[in-house]
């Protein structure tokens, strides 16, 4: 009974974002019907432009577009990351919004030990993945303390540390970390030993794909089978009744957005020693920000990022795609992945159709099912 | 001639699926009071909501004096004659009287709002009608009787005919319910027409004509006339089944005093002083009762005690240790629990589970949480447990609180606060708005916990409830005991009403002797 209820609302979860999708989809397709002259084709490089073209011919086997694939992936990890980080605090009911300059130190502080100090491959990979965790960490604790004890609004603590972590970057990287040989600013690439191996040949794809995973079954661990977990759920749910129950609210508040620095510190490690391989002046391009679309669409469930994250991945992946590959122009793809998440996170686009199945429904049929809701109503 | 009002098979279903009102036939003949009672969530509140515009039904018609009419939001209700006073009042508190019941319609002279005029219509309105209230006074300045005849004359001044009152007495003193039914009385008299919307029997049989009764979203009993039926009766049209009404209770074996509160006093964040020098002891095997008006300091001394807000001064000893001033953790280590007054806001957390609801004060312990890893199983075990134990209907323990009803909410409350064998169990308005079976289970545990030799403090609002119940009853006047009773035949509610609204004060010494 207990399961097939909760299989039962998976399956009306799953089945009301495929409907929006689909309906998101008709509209953005309405969309490229105005503005290209190929909608046909454009539309296509979106909905099939990420994936590999695998095809037999002659010589056997043959995959194509393997960077595109990989474009997905390595777009999704970072996306994942983010949205686990953002995803955390948001069940907590705070509205945290300093992702991205997490991701900006723990960038920073992964390079700084990458370039300057050296150790075996290992052993240098875990302190530069130690060090942007301990960034992303303090740089969430910062605005957590500010919440919890002097009660500053963290949306704009967090907007503003942003600006901050951002300068202080660019700021040593500039000053001191640049190597000035380049036309362009950046540093050296990292040495080898600080590089994340490659997993998918072809692509940017590297073992933070394996990080990714153990990142999202730890950050459920977290949320379901620790006692922190369970407090930043009650305080997400209600903070007073927290406070009644006897939970330290404040600290809770401050370690929610602390551990959900951690998260995003491992993304800015991502972008710097998988992605770039080096520091450069943006590394981000507000992805911060973005995995708040995917927490959203996650509903701030740790189970439901990986997924959310590849779907939203794909999108932009495709987006891009279809901007490079048809008359599309940039502009209107980002209006289209605009709509679509929109659309998707509307929370009431499937109750209205409920509602309004249920006008249909005759009284006469009510008492049918009357045991049923006696306890509801 | 056909009924003032008539709502024809009504049905609602709210957009989550809960059918509130399923098939409701409903009529009120002008100029009398009708009744409309139920247990929470029996849908008479959704029902008045449609007949006054709040909520648009599903299906169904509704026809005023045989007319068919369609309401579609207050103002219509408003146009139309339908006056409603809600249970919350809905009064801008640093406005006076006047202002507030001319709001929206102000007479004017010229471009300006004529406030004399408006001071000279509340006066007529309210010698009309026999509700006394003072024009000028400041609404927040006063007493909850008085508020509640200004918005009465509200509804009056923008035309009502037929008035409805959602369980108005709910927050009166038993003096002010019967101003409150003389003036109700008054109304129709002058013509006007009442649904009268409470879960109180006593008062069906005093107030109304006739009474209409729901149960899960039907009729039960129909347009009945309170002549005619017995309270025994309506209470079964209400549960579906026979209800006890009085409490079992043995003689009392008084122990020794568990909690020790002296001179404790609260002074609010904006200066006001809410408990002044508040002493008291509960002892073991007793249920102390506090009485009062609401708003007399009886909230803060659950709040203060239970460690949710920091005391001004003061000392309170539970079993020997100071709990004053520490957090509600320590509080509750200390053997204290907690039914809050405020149960949605405090007591549950609406969007997480029952079981998680359960543990919010043990989650931390084994078995729940062993070497920092926390076993859902468990905790959904001992969810189980306690629902089987505490009676709470729900489709099963991962169902969210929000998905009870107000009575099985309450039990999950009463089921985590008991089960956590206290020495000292503050009970705050434990019974407040659920339905009389739960109410009845709330009451029997309470008496069982006293049974068992644990200290109950009451604090309740319901003057029955607390006198049914205490076996020492003290009165909370401005933030003040100013009497401490004995609970006997000899104690009436009139007497006991004369301290509830400062008429009568106990001196010091009596207070002492009796603490």
């Amino acid at each position: 009974m207990t399961l097939s209820q909760k299989q039962k609302q998976y399956l009306m979860e799953f089945f009301r974002i495929l409907a929006v999708i689909l309906i998101a989809l008709a509209l953005g397709f309405l969309i490229t019907l105005l503005v290209s002259e190929e909608p046909v084709q454009a539309f296509k490089e979106l909905l099939t432009g990420p994936l590999p073209k695998i095809s037999w011919t002659e010589a056997g086997l043959k995959i194509r577009g393997i960077n595109r694939f990989g474009n997905w992936l390595e777009d999704s990890i970072t996306l994942i990351l983010v949205g686990l980080a953002v995803a955390v605090v948001f069940r907590a009911k705070q509205f945290s919004l300093g992702a991205e300059g997490q991701i900006y130190l723990g960038a920073l502080a992964a390079g700084i030990i990458s370039l300057h100090t050296s150790a075996p491959a290992f052993i240098h990979i875990t302190l530069a993945l130690l060090a942007a965790a301990g960034a992303g960490f303090v740089w969430g604790l910062i605005p957590g303390i500010l919440k919890a004890y002097v009660n500053a609004d963290e949306i704009v603590s967090t907007l503003m540390l942003n600006v901050i972590a951002v300068q202080i970057y660019r700021l040593l990287l500039i000053q001191w970390l640049r190597n000035p040989d380049y036309g362009y600013i950046a540093t050296d690439f990292f040495p080898e030993t600080a590089v994340l191996p490659l997993v998918i040949p072809g692509t940017r794809v590297t073992i933070a794909l394996f990080l990714t995973i153990i990142a999202v079954v730890a950050t459920w661990f977290l949320m379901t089978r620790t006692p922190l977990g369970y407090e930043i759920r009650v305080v997400g749910d209600n903070l007073k009744f927290a406070r009644y129950g006897g939970i330290n609210t404040r600290r809770v508040i401050a370690l929610s957005m602390a551990v959900s620095g951690i998260l995003a510190g491992l993304a800015g490690a991502h972008l710097s020693m998988g992605i770039l391989k080096q520091l450069t002046l943006n590394i981000s391009f507000g992805i911060g920000f973005e995995g708040i679309v995917v927490a959203l669409l996650a509903r701030n469930d740790p189970k439901a990022v990986p997924l959310a994250g590849l779907f939203y991945g794909y999108l932009r992946t495709g987006a891009q795609i279809m901007e490079r590959s048809s008359d599309v122009t940039r502009e209107v793809v980002l209006i289209i992945q605009a709509i679509i998440i929109i659309l998707i996170t509307a929370e009431r686009v499937l109750p209205l159709i409920q509602q309004w199945r249920m006008r249909r429904k005759l009284p006469q049929e009510l008492s049918a099912d009357h045991s049923e809701a006696a306890h509801v109503a | 001639m056909p009924p003032f009002v008539e709502m024809r098979d009504i049905v609602k279903i709210y957009p989550n699926g809960v059918v509130a009102n399923r098939g409701v036939h409903f009529s009120v003949e002008k100029g009398e009071i009708h009744a409309l009672v139920g247990e929470n969530g029996a849908g008479k509140t959704t029902l008045m909501k449609i007949l006054y515009g709040m909520e648009h039904p599903t299906a169904g018609q509704i026809f005023l004096e045989g007319r068919p009419v369609r309401i579609q939001n207050p103002h219509q209700a408003i146009d139309l004659g339908i006056g409603m006073v809600h249970q919350n009042f809905m009064l801008i508190p640093s406005f006076t009287i006047a202002q507030n019941i001319v709001l929206g319609q102000e007479p004017r002279r010229g471009r300006f709002i004529d406030f004399e005029a408006a001071a000279r219509l509340t006066t007529e309105l309210s010698q009309t009608y026999g509700l006394q209230v003072d024009p000028q006074a400041r609404v927040e300045a006063t007493p909850v009787g008085m508020r509640q005849r200004v918005e009465i004359l509200k509804t009056l001044y923008r035309g009502a005919n037929l008035l409805i009152l959602d369980e108005p007495t709910a927050v009166l003193t038993p003096q002010e319910t019967a101003d409150l039914f003389r003036a109700v009385r008054r109304l129709v008299a002058e013509g006007k027409t009442v649904i009268f919307i409470t879960h109180k029997l006593v008062e069906v049989k005093q107030i109304a004509d006739r009474v209409t009764v729901m149960r899960h979203g039907e009729v039960t009993g129909e347009a009945l006339r309170t002549a005619d039926v017995s309270e025994a009766d309506i209470a079964q049209l209400m549960v579906g089944r026979k209800v006890l009404f009085r409490i079992e209770k043995p003689p009392q074996q008084r122990g020794p005093a568990v909690a020790q509160v002296r001179d404790l006093s609260y002074i609010s964040e904006t200066g006001r002083p809410l408990l002044r020098e508040v002493s008291f002891n509960v002892y073991a095997g007793e249920i102390l009762g506090i009485a009062g008006v609401e708003g007399n300091g009886q909230t803060e001394l659950a709040e203060v005690l239970s460690g949710l807000k920091p005391p001004t001064t003061g000392q309170a000893l539970v079993n020997g240790r100071p709990v004053l001033g520490k957090g509600p953790r320590q509080v509750r280590q200390a053997g204290v629990a907690h039914i809050p007054e405020d149960r949605l806001t405090n007591g549950v957390a609406l969007d997480a589970s029952i079981a998680d609801n359960l543990v919010v004060d043990r989650y931390f312990r084994p078995p729940f949480t062993r070497r920092g890893v926390m076993y859902p199983r468990l905790i959904r075990r001992h969810a189980r447990d306690l629902m089987h134990r505490f009676d709470i209907r729900a489709a099963s323990e991962e169902s969210p609180v929000k998905s009870l009803s107000g009575g099985n909410m309450q039990k999950v409350i009463v089921a985590r606060e008991f089960s956590s064998e206290p020495a000292l169990l503050i009970a705050a308005q434990p019974t407040r708005g659920i339905d009389i079976g739960a109410a009845e289970f709330v009451r029997q545990q309470l008496v069982q916990k006293r049974n068992e030799g644990k200290a109950v403090l009451l604090i309740s609002a319901d003057l029955a409830e607390v006198m049914s119940l205490a076996d020492r009853i003290a009165v909370m006047f401005k933030g003040r005991i100013v009497g401490i009773f004995q609970n006997g035949p000899d104690i009436t509610e009139e007497e006991l009403g004369l301290y509830m609204l400062g008429l009568k004060q106990q001196s010091p010494d009596e207070i002492e002797t009796l603490q």
